[in-house]
Formats: C-alpha cells, structure tokens, sequence
C-alpha cells in the first residue's frame, strides 16, 4: 500500500471489531459486485485480506476483561 | 366473658335451667358485641351469585372459622378472592341461633402477604403502562458487537458468575464491568438506581440488570417505581434477568428487552464467537472467489482483445463502415433498375399500343389517300386533255416565235455591262466588257475594234 491509501484508510488495528467488520462486509461487496476495475479491485481486495486477518487474530487472541467499578465481586464457590 | 359465667350462675340459683334460645340469646349478645381483625387462609371459597353472600373458611395450623361476607360489600372490593390467598378480615361473629351456629360476619377484606404484593405490583405495572413506559417504541435497540458491557447484580451468589461464564465462552472480546449491589430488601432498589446510572455513564454500551432466583417478596426491589422509571428513561439498552419464576417484574417490563434468567440475559448480550468465526470464514471465501472471477474476467479481455481483428487487419477498424456502404449500394443498384425496367416495359407497352393504334388509323387514311389519288389523277387527266391539246398547240407557235429557237440558228444576243441589249456598235467603246449570249451557254467578250457598217 502506497503512503497515500494507508493515510485515506485508518489503520486496520484501531478500528472495533465492529467497524472493521462492516468494513469487510462492503469490501465483499464491492468486488462480488464486479463492478470495479482491475486495480480498484486488487487493492479492495488487500485491504479485504488485512482486515479479515485482524478479526481472526482478534477472536483467537480475546481473553475476558473484567472491571470492578462497584462492589466486590466475590469468587465462585465450588 | 367471665360477668356472664357469674350471671349465669347466680341466674340458674335463682329461676332454674335456661331454654336453648335463652342461652344462645345470651351468647348471641356477647359475641356479637365483639369487632376483630383476623388473618387466616381462604378455603372452601363458595362465590354463588345467586346467593346474597359469599362463604369461605377462615384458617389456620389450629383453627377454622366460617365467614360470610355480604355480596354488595364484596362486590365492592373489587379483588379476586381465591382458595389459598391469606386474607385480612375485619368484622364481627354472628350466632344463628336456629342452628346454632357461629360465623364470622366480615365488614372489610384485605389481600395479606403475597396476595396484597401481587395486586400492588399489577395496579403499579398498569399505572406505568398507561403512562407509555412499555411502549415498544421506548425500547432502545441493542447493539450487535458490543465493546463493552455493563453488569448490574449482586457480587455474591451465583448469577454474577453464571453471566461471567457465559460471555467469555461466548464473546470473551467484550470488556465487562461489574456494579455490585444488593439485590433484596428495602434498600435494594436506590442501590440498584444507583448502579445503573453509573453504567450510564460509563463506557458500556448495553447494560444487563439480573438476580437469582428468590420468592415473590425477595423479588420485590425489581417492582419499585423508580427503579422502573430510571430503566426507562436510561440512554442505555438495559437487558433483564430476573429469578427463574415466570413471573414478570415492572423492571422486566419497562426494559429494553426481558431475558427469563441471568444466563439468557448474557446470552442476548453477546454474539456466540464461532458465528462470527463462521461469518469471516465466508467473508474469506468470498473475497477469493471474487477477486479469482475479476482477474478472470481481465485475463479474457486482454485475449479477446489480442487476437481481435482491430490487431489484425488496420481496415478492419473502417470494415465495417466499407461493407455498410457496400451492401447499401447493392441494394439500391438492385432497386433502381428494377423500378426502371417497369418504368421501361410499361413505357415500351404503351408505346407498341400506341403504335399500332397509329398504324391502323394511318392505314385507313392512306387507303382513303391512294384512292383519292387514283380517282384525282384519273379525273385531271380527263379534265387536262383538251387543254394539254391547246398547250401543246400554244407551244409550237411560240416555240417558233422564241428567241430561243432564233438563237438556236445561230443569232448571239449581246448585252453591255448595265445588262442593255446592244444592237448598234455606237453603243460601245472599245475596252468595254459586252457579254454574248449564246444558244447555248454565253461568253464574256472585250471590245477590241469598232466596224462602222
């Protein structure tokens, strides 16, 4: 990617899960329309691959997070 | 009680035994001067509306009392009375001395305990509605991949940890934080107002309300008013999850949406993971194949493209053009003589019809012609004869009397050149041109010498 598309386009790992999954959706969209041309489409399609490789990475990496913001949470007992 | 067992006896001292209504009399009198309030269980509900009352049991571990309550003051109440419900009653005994039984004549009823709750909750959850509080058209929308994710409960029990299991197996992506507080008793419900407008404030973007499971009065907090008013006015999605009663409380019924437990409520928090695993699979698919088509697609333009014509042949770009004009030309050589050729034929046809038409009014006329000829000719040879006769006579005198046949024997004719006959030679000089006719022919002469005679 040239200096000039990665300025146009935030950078993949700031985007949420979300807003970069909706990203791909249009992307998918975009080249299964068939509509763009040969250069528009390999490029689409970069950022397609970028994209999905961060969601899978996002999933498999994801650990629960927990904040106490009131109370005291108090361990399971078993 | 006891200045009528001391009337009694100082009465039997004195008159003797009483009679049955006598003493039931007495007892009625003391009896019903006495106004309770009771509590006991209904049983043995006897609602006939063709009767002027309603019966029940009033009871308990130990004891059963029969009541009568009259219709109208019942109908007033305006409470469902059921076998079970533990009721108030305020009233007084009453004595049917014919039968010797006592009842208890109810003046007022009161829903006790659960019974008085439920019909509290139900009147509250009416008000609320009617006021629009459970309109759908309150009810946030939840958000589908929620970031993070507010959980209003108690931090002891098992619900906290139940909904903590259940979104880490299924969205472990969501950030949760957790609002501790208690979730029965009469502080329950400010503590509960409390939390959820801290989770208002914080960064989540859906909040889950849940409790365990408890009986209708630890649920309780859950109806409080303005518990529910805080629900609905909340800028936030507030999914609940309370007890595992169908039972539904006035928080479950002003929320955004009502889980039936605290699991349920995570599982409608959270997308599962491996949908979303699923999801990006096809994404992934997707992205091959159509890129694959693309490239495909170019690849065959490219070809198509290299082994055309427009590469091939440089005419080939105005061929078309050529061959237009071609097939145009064609086609109007092939349409111009066929339109003159009938022109022709229809002109030639017409002009043989009008030949021969000529041909035959001509040939009447040239035979009338010749005809009339013949006859003519015929008749001014009859006619000329005598005068041909006296022509041909004429002729011969004037053919003798003619300078020409005077000629003829030898005599010229001389004229001088104004074309005067010359008939003495003192009409010329010599030198003058004098022309000669002749018999035949003539000369022109010059004069050379005069002959006086």
């Amino acid at each position: 990617m040239s200096p000039e598309e990665t300025e146009s386009r935030t950078a993949v790992e700031e985007l949420t899960y979300k807003e970069a999954q909706e990203e791909l959706e249009q992307i998918v969209r975009s080249l299964e329309s068939g509509t763009l041309e040969l250069e528009e489409s390999l490029t689409l399609y970069e950022r397609g691959v970028t994209l999905l490789r961060s969601l899978k990475g996002r999933l498999e990496a994801a650990e629960q997070k927990i904040e106490v913001l009131m109370g005291e949470l108090e361990p399971e007992n078993d | 009680m006891t200045a009528y067992y001391a009337y009694v006896d100082s009465e039997a001292q004195e008159t003797g035994p009483l009679s049955v209504s006598a003493a039931l009399d007495i007892a009625k009198v003391a009896l019903e001067s006495i106004t309770l309030s009771i509590v006991g269980e209904i049983s043995d509900l006897s609602d006939n509306p063709r009767y002027k009352a309603v019966y029940f049991t009033l009871a308990d571990e130990g004891a059963a009392l029969p009541c009568l309550m009259w219709r109208s003051s019942f109908d007033r109440l305006g409470i469902q009375l059921k076998s079970g419900m533990k009721v108030e009653v305020k009233g007084r005994f009453s004595l049917y001395s014919a039968k010797g039984r006592m009842q208890f004549d109810v003046r007022q009823l009161t829903l006790a305990g659960e019974g008085q709750l439920r019909a509290q909750v139900a009147a509250l959850a009416a008000k609320l509605k009617s006021q629009g509080l459970m309109d759908a058209s309150r009810k946030l929308p939840l958000p589908t991949l929620p970031q993070t994710i507010a959980l209003v409960t108690s931090p002891r029990g098992k619900a906290v940890h139940d909904v903590l299991r259940t979104l880490r197996r299924r969205y472990p992506l969501a950030q949760v934080l957790l609002f501790g507080v208690g979730v029965e008793g009469k502080e329950a419900a400010s503590g509960l107002i409390k939390a959820l407008k801290a989770a208002e404030a914080s960064e989540a973007e859906v909040v889950l309300l849940v409790r365990g499971g408890g009986s209708y009065e630890d649920l309780m907090p859950f109806n409080d008013e303005s518990l529910a008013q805080t629900i609905a006015h909340l800028e936030k999605p507030v999914i609940t999850g309370i007890g595992h009663e169908p039972d539904t409380s006035i928080a479950d019924m002003v929320a955004s949406l009502r889980a039936s437990t605290p699991t349920a409520a995570a599982e409608a928090a959270a997308p599962d993971q491996d949908e979303l695993a699923a999801h990006l699979a096809a994404a992934e698919a997707s992205l091959a194949s159509s890129i694959k088509r693309t490239l495909e697609r170019t690849r065959h333009v490219l070809y198509t493209l290299e082994h055309s014509e427009v590469f091939s042949r440089d005419k080939y770009l105005i061929a078309e053009q050529l061959l237009d004009l071609e097939q145009t030309a064609q086609r109007l050589d092939a349409a111009i003589p066929t339109g003159l050729q009938t022109a022709a034929t229809t002109l030639g046809e017409a002009q043989d019809r009008m030949q021969k038409t000529m041909d035959n009014l001509m040939q009447t006329e040239v035979t009338q012609c010749r005809h009339l000829e013949t006859l003519l000719l015929h008749k001014g040879d009859v006619l000329a004869t005598p005068y041909t006769t006296q022509l041909a006579t004429a002729a011969a005198r004037l053919e003798s009397l003619s300078p020409l046949a005077v000629l003829a024997r030898g005599y010229s004719l001389s004229y001088d050149s104004e074309g005067r006959v010359v008939r003495s030679s003192k009409e010329v000089a010599v030198g003058d041109i004098v022309r000669v006719q002749l018999a035949s022919g003539a000369i022109k002469t010059t004069v050379t010498d005069i002959e006086d005679q």
